[in-house]
């Protein structure tokens, strides 16, 4: 695993290829992106599909076309790169899967996940941001294994935590007390 | 400020695209009213990101292929305009309209600007519903409109009902539920809303199976309800 402040490095590389394909529309810029990305959003894919290779195409094209076309909407004071590609990612396959047998419905998507975008950042909410992904990515690790476990099929593979707790063969109250532990851990609950 | 929200299971079934749309669709239009539930949705789209970058993944030869057809097309992908500025000036254009609510930009897909526009069915002389879509996998979608001081039928919930309260307010025995509140009842519940006196309400209600009413009308009810469920 890598250490956060490789991390750290490797984001500001990212923001500076998407000021580079917003500015100068830099296609080699792009192809970095490209090649990070792709193998990522692949994988994001088969999770939910596994085998569905035609469908890891489809949003691999899409989300990095995407990617070329809002760069100019990108603001790294808002989300750092992996967090933006990774709504889009999001999107993208809600929207694959719903076409096809997974979440079958009539309900066009487009209106319900806002893109992270330009507006009414302010210095105040970088900082938040700022700080609330460091602790994220730091809390994250010291997390029991079962409750990383429950929180990524839900995030990777789309499942719901039903679907997690049959596939686990575990009570559902046990799934759902996982991801409640870990998200408060990781200071992510509503103030009651 | 906003009282009843989400679970934080809830927001991670909606920040990862797991829950099914129909429920996604309520938690979007909570989140257009509160600035809380935004925040801990941008913390989970993080946190989301954080398993995205630790996938296992390697280049394969279809990397290349795709990228030799992206990298051709690019020069012909223009620069998208930010399509929410786009649609603005439409919005407030319509000001011919007779309430003055402006509906959620969630429910675009149903309705423009103006509840009004509906095909509503009077349930009773204080109650109204429509329906926006039974989708694929059973869900109803439906708005209800209470007039002020007004009951909502006794209903049973034969599956999870989500509400969302889009205007004017109404009390339960949980407590008393505002404009953008979000509400979460499970099957074994049996509530009796009423709407309080002071503006009418409306909700968009999400059921997993369509809505059952109990009580002295409910055979007058039901084949109403089915119809219009059965029309959309
Ligand atoms: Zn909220």
């Amino acid at each position: 695993m890598k250490s956060a402040e490789v991390r750290q490095e490797e984001q500001l590389r990212f923001a500076e290829y998407m000021r580079a394909v917003a500015e100068q529309r830099d296609k080699r810029a792009f192809e970095k992106l490209f090649d990070h990305f792709v193998p990522l959003l692949r994988s994001f894919s088969l999770a939910a599909q596994p085998g569905a290779s035609l469908l890891a195409d489809e949003v691999a094209q899409e989300v990095m076309i995407k990617v070329w076309q809002k760069a100019h909407t990108y603001n790294k004071e808002m989300a750092n790169v992996t967090t933006w590609i990774f709504t889009l990612a999001r999107n993208s396959r809600i929207d694959y899967l719903r076409k096809n047998s997974r979440h079958e419905s009539d309900i066009d998507p487009t209106n319900l996940w806002g893109e992270i975008v330009d507006e009414n950042s302010d210095p105040f909410q970088a900082a938040q941001q700022k700080r609330s992904e460091e602790l994220i990515s730091k809390q994250l690790k010291g997390l029991p294994e079962d409750q990383q476990n429950a929180l990524r099929k839900v995030y990777l593979e789309g499942k719901t935590h039903k679907q997690v707790a049959e596939e686990l063969k575990l009570p559902l109250g046990t799934v759902k007390s996982r991801v409640r532990l870990a998200l408060r851990k990781l200071a992510i609950s509503i103030p009651r | 400020m906003l009282k009843h929200h989400p679970s934080s299971e809830l927001l991670a079934d909606y920040a990862s695209g797991s829950m099914p749309l129909s429920h996604s669709l309520c938690i979007a239009t909570h989140l257009e009213q509160c600035d809380i539930c935004r925040q801990q949705a941008h913390k989970l789209n993080q946190l989301g990101a954080q398993f995205f970058m630790q996938q296992s993944s390697t280049a394969t030869s279809a990397d290349n292929d795709l990228k030799a057809k992206v990298m051709g097309c690019l020069d012909e992908i223009v620069f998208s305009t930010d399509e929410s500025a786009s649609d603005t000036p439409k919005r407030t254009a319509a000001s011919n309209k007779v309430d003055s609510y402006k509906p959620p930009k969630a429910l675009k897909q149903f309705l423009d600007d103006s509840y009004d526009s509906l095909e509503w069915t009077t349930v009773s002389p204080s109650f109204k519903i429509t329906t926006l879509l039974k989708d694929k996998n059973g869900a109803q979608i439906a708005l209800s409109r209470v007039k002020p001081g007004g009951k909502m039928p006794h209903h049973r919930h034969t599956a999870d009902e989500l509400t969302v309260v889009l205007e004017g307010s109404f009390s339960d025995e949980g407590g008393i539920y505002k404009k953008g509140d979000f509400i979460c009842r499970d099957s074994k519940h049996k509530h009796k809303p009423v709407v309080t006196k002071d503006a009418e309400c409306i909700c968009l209600m999400v059921l997993d199976a369509p809505i059952e009413f109990t009580g002295w009308f409910t055979r007058v009810l039901n084949p109403l309800v089915r119809r219009n469920h059965a029309q959309s």
